[in-house]
């Protein structure tokens, strides 16, 4: 069973790769990389196509690098360390996670966050996307709220709040932080706030 | 991390109480009085007009008629639900930059491939404010500025990216909604 499913993952990459590596090479913004830069990016492009993960922002990590003036061997490491972290991502938000939550998980990991918090978050978070919870850690992480600190709130929030209230709590972290408050406190105090709301008549 | 004088002149700026001269609604009325009247119709000269002509139609054509009728509200209808027109979860951000000293400022991102062309932004105020609009989707964009085609800028008020591949900096910035 398991090898008849094995050749079936083999013959559909090879019946794929061929065309996923004529779309890459179709893709006329990939002609503003250099002549050496540019197969190495579609190679990796084709690569990351063929086993499911999302090639756009591949695609717009080397346009990035290209306008920023970047040499081709560190357009190449970013594109390939990009597609690394959205495998990563994949492995822990599930097969079914969508090109942008496998972006957001990817920012997630690079700041910090461990698989776990995107296995947890994802778990909290049921059948909704995870992709504004992933964008809130990150984004707190940004602002100076460490990473444990940030994972606790939003794995707090993640349960109940919707998407809004996420990005309520991060806009109120965030004035905190502009008005002289420690990041880790201002997270703390907001989240512990968020949780009272969402259990009234508990101190 | 970024110019708070230049971010204070800003807020100054849309803060300011904007005066209209108290005369204006005295002079746009005086326009409209001198405007010269339409022709006048008569609403029983309408109703005459109507009701003076008599329309014959047989059967066929009663039916032709009808089925054009049904064409053009049905046509109506489609070309009002065409996606292109509608582009639904499409909504405009404004990118602001203050920057004096800018000869030119460009927006790029992945929003815009990354092309320092697709963007340019205006200067909106003598004081060195820039600024754009851009219709985005849900999604998740990187972006940054790019200051007289050489120095790049990421969005103060923004969060940023922690993924800095290329020794310039930039922003993220998350757009909510359908599709997510």
């Amino acid at each position: 069973m398991m090898r008849a499913r094995g050749y079936a993952v083999l013959v559909s990459l090879c019946l794929v790769a061929p065309f996923a590596r004529a779309a890459a090479q179709g893709d006329p913004r990939l002609e503003r990389l250099d002549a050496a830069t540019r197969p190495v990016v579609v190679a990796l492009i084709d690569s990351a196509r063929a086993v499911g993960l999302p090639v756009n922002p591949l695609v717009e990590r080397a346009l990035e690098g290209a306008l920023k003036g970047a040499s081709g061997t560190t357009i190449a490491t970013a594109v390939r360390r990009l597609a690394a972290d959205f495998g990563r991502a994949r492995d822990a938000l599930g097969p079914g996670a969508s090109p942008v939550e496998l972006d957001a998980g990817a920012a997630a990991l690079r700041a910090g966050a461990g698989p776990d918090v995107l296995t947890r978050l994802r778990r909290a978070r049921g059948h909704r996307p995870v992709t504004m919870a992933l964008a809130v850690l990150t984004d707190l992480v940004a602002r100076g709220v460490p990473i444990d600190t940030a994972t606790t709130a939003v794995l707090t929030l993640a349960a109940t709040a919707r998407d809004e209230d996420l990005v309520d709590f991060r806009r109120a972290v965030e004035r905190d932080i502009a008005i002289g408050a420690p990041p880790a406190a201002a997270a703390s105090i907001r989240v512990n706030a968020a949780a009272r709301e969402a259990r009234p008549g508990r101190p | 991390m970024f110019d708070e004088d230049a971010v204070e002149r800003v807020v100054r700026y849309l803060r300011r109480s904007v005066r209209i001269d108290p005369a204006l609604d005295h002079r746009v009325m005086d326009e409209i009085a001198a405007l010269p009247a339409g022709p006048a119709v008569p609403a029983g000269g309408v109703w005459q007009w109507l009701t003076g002509r008599r329309l014959a139609l047989t059967p066929l054509g009663a039916i032709g008629l009808a089925a054009a009728f049904v064409v053009a509200v049905v046509g109506v209808w489609r070309v009002r639900s065409t996606p292109d027109s509608v582009e639904p979860g499409v909504r405009g951000f404004q990118f602001v930059l203050v920057e004096p000293h800018a000869a030119n400022v460009s927006l790029v991102g992945d929003f815009n491939d990354w092309d320092a062309a697709r963007t340019p932004m205006h200067r909106t105020a003598g004081d060195g404010l820039w600024s754009t609009v851009v219709p985005l989707e849900p999604g998740r964009y990187r972006y940054a500025f790019l200051i007289d085609g050489r120095l790049w800028v990421a969005d103060p008020t923004a969060p940023t990216t922690r993924d800095d591949d290329f020794g310039a900096p930039s922003s993220v910035l998350t757009v909510g909604g359908e599709g997510l």
